[in-house]
């Protein structure tokens, strides 16, 4: 076990966002927390990397290090990406030659060229600026990593290749991750279980394993969990239903 | 090798920018010579004997004294002001309620003139430097503090949050992710800073009768030695460029390249 909730709650001034979570995440697990948006995933996120300090109940860690990938890059701008990459071991203390060696290292492992290290964030594209984002998540050699829906803002052929790359390096490293998104077809194509919360109430309404394993499952098999999930689903039926209608509000 | 082309690069880049001063500069002498032509050498001495005056001065003994107690005053007034305004402006940033405190004692120090600084200041320092450097410390604190406050208040919070989740503790996250934006906002209020320092430095010493180029001014205005008294100002206005762009231009240079990285070629200076 690297990470438990038991019955954690958080409200924002008074208003309840999350009540009475609680789950488990298993080491080399990928956990996807999938729900509408304002539902509260990314203060249960916040919660879970110790950004937020819950209200009610009990966060249980056990691991060493964690590091986190979010929605929009949060680069720093006066950094170079290998002085991002390198972030976190910064702050670990680790010398100058090792720090560019795992820059190196880690931009070959995020498909980044080389002469891009040298390169400012400005300068990198939206897609590029997230694998420097996600290579200085790895660079710390985390034991869990917390993801707060990092592929939201890329289109979809990206999407794919950055979905592989975070399952490989799953799978290759050893790390837990819990996967925020709202997309499901995402959350059904990288993860072992699928926890869905309520849209409203902040609570957890229920939780589904996909079928075989992430990295084993093929397209059409993600494709079609998902539309079971999403057509025949009660689960799912309610969480989607009440996005819909909200968009439709909007629009 | 790289960087070492880089740093050549942006050093010639600025040298190369001082052309465009240059012109600046030599913009004002033409309209000044204008004006000497037109109201005559009593009114406006002509820039080239200004320049005679300023080096006749410079070959008298006391001249350096007397530059160097106002140089030293104004760097004295601008340091303490500098680091006193942006400390406490910092501490105010990370703190609503300290800003709501210090912002009316602010605004109250904004609104009594100089003038009546340097009348208190006489009364508790004396006809000295110290007067001279209060009356700038109390003129120029408040720029300083300003440019602190709406640095660290318009921080990144998104970046401190992903610096936090790094394990970063508060001083990491102050240095990281704070500082670097900080920069931006505090270069150009020291620059103000430094411009005030050595304004409010001669008027103090003028009003004060306390020496430096503020006594000298007055002794060339008893004289009704108009050249010398521009050739006090000349000399002023030059140590001022001399700080800014020799000290204050370079070093944010220097700390803020990256932000010449996100401009597209060909508006690069
Ligand atoms: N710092 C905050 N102060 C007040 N309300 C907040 C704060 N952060 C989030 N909220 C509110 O809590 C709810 C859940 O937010 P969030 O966890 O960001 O949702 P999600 O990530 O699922 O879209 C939203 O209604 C949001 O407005
Ligand atoms: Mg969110």
């Amino acid at each position: 076990m690297r990470l438990a909730f038991k019955a954690v709650g958080h409200s924002f001034l008074g208003r309840t966002v999350l009540d009475g979570v609680s789950f488990t995440l298993a080491p080399a697990e990928t956990v996807a927390i999938v729900g509408p948006s304002g539902c509260g995933k990314s203060t249960l996120l916040g919660i879970a990397a110790g950004l937020i300090e819950p209200l009610r109940g009990r966060v249980r860690r056990e691991y060493a290090r964690h590091a986190a990938v979010f929605q929009e890059p949060r680069l720093l701008p006066w950094r170079t990406a290998r002085d991002n990459i390198a972030y976190g071991l910064e702050l670990r203390g680790a010398g100058r030659r090792e720090r560019h060696e795992v820059a190196a290292r880690l931009a070959r492992a995020v498909s980044l060229a080389a002469e891009d290290l040298d390169k400012y964030p400005v300068e990198l594209s939206g897609g590029m600026r997230q694998r420097v984002a996600f290579a200085r998540a790895l660079a710390i050699d985390p034991e869990v990593v917390y993801f707060d829906e990092p592929f939201t803002a890329l289109d979809v052929g990206l999407r794919r290749t950055l979905q592989d790359l975070v399952v490989d390096s799953a799978r290759g490293r050893g790390f837990a991750s819990l996967f925020v998104t709202h997309d499901l077809l995402e959350a059904v194509r990288i993860a072992h279980r699928v926890l869905v919360l309520a849209h409203r109430g902040g609570r957890i309404a229920g939780e589904r394993a996909p079928p075989g394993l992430p990295g084993g499952r093929d397209e059409r098999l993600v494709w079609e969990t998902t539309e079971r999930w999403r057509t025949e689903d009660a689960l799912f039926a309610h969480v989607f239903d009440a996005e819909e209608r909200d968009e439709r509000r909007a629009a | 090798m790289g960087a070492l082309g880089a740093a050549l690069g942006a050093l010639g880049r600025y040298l190369w920018s001082g052309w465009a001063g240059a012109t600046g500069l030599f913009c004002v002498a033409a309209a000044w010579q204008a004006g000497h032509e037109a109201y005559g050498t009593f009114i406006l001495p002509a820039p080239l004997d200004t320049l005679r005056a300023l080096a006749g001065l410079a070959g008298s003994p006391a001249f350096h004294a007397v530059a160097l107690d106002t140089a030293l005053r104004a760097l004295a007034g601008f340091a303490v002001a500098a680091g006193c305004g942006s400390l406490l402006g910092v501490v105010a940033g990370y703190s609503f309620s300290a800003i709501r405190v210090l912002q009316p004692i602010l605004t109250l120090i904004l609104g009594v003139p100089p003038i009546a600084w340097i009348v208190l200041a006489l009364i508790w320092f004396g006809a000295s430097g110290g007067t001279v450097v209060a009356t700038i410390v109390i003129a120029a604190v408040p720029i300083a503090f300003a440019g602190a406050v709406e640095g660290v208040a318009t921080r990144d919070r998104t970046l401190e949050a992903m610096a936090q989740a790094f394990g970063a503790g508060a001083l990491r996250r102050f240095r990281t992710v704070v500082v670097p934006h900080l920069v931006a906002h505090l270069f150009p209020a020291w620059t103000t800073t430094l411009g005030t320092a050595f304004k409010v430095a001669v008027m103090a010493e003028l009003l004060a009768n306390a020496g430096g180029v503020g006594g000298a001014l007055a002794r060339a205005r008893a004289n009704l030695d108009v050249a010398e008294a521009m050739a006090w100002v000349v000399l002023v206005v030059a140590m001022l460029l001399a700080v800014e762009y020799g000290v204050l231009h370079p070093v944010r240079a220097a700390l803020e390249r990256w932000r010449d990285a996100g401009v597209p070629w060909g508006v690069k200076r």
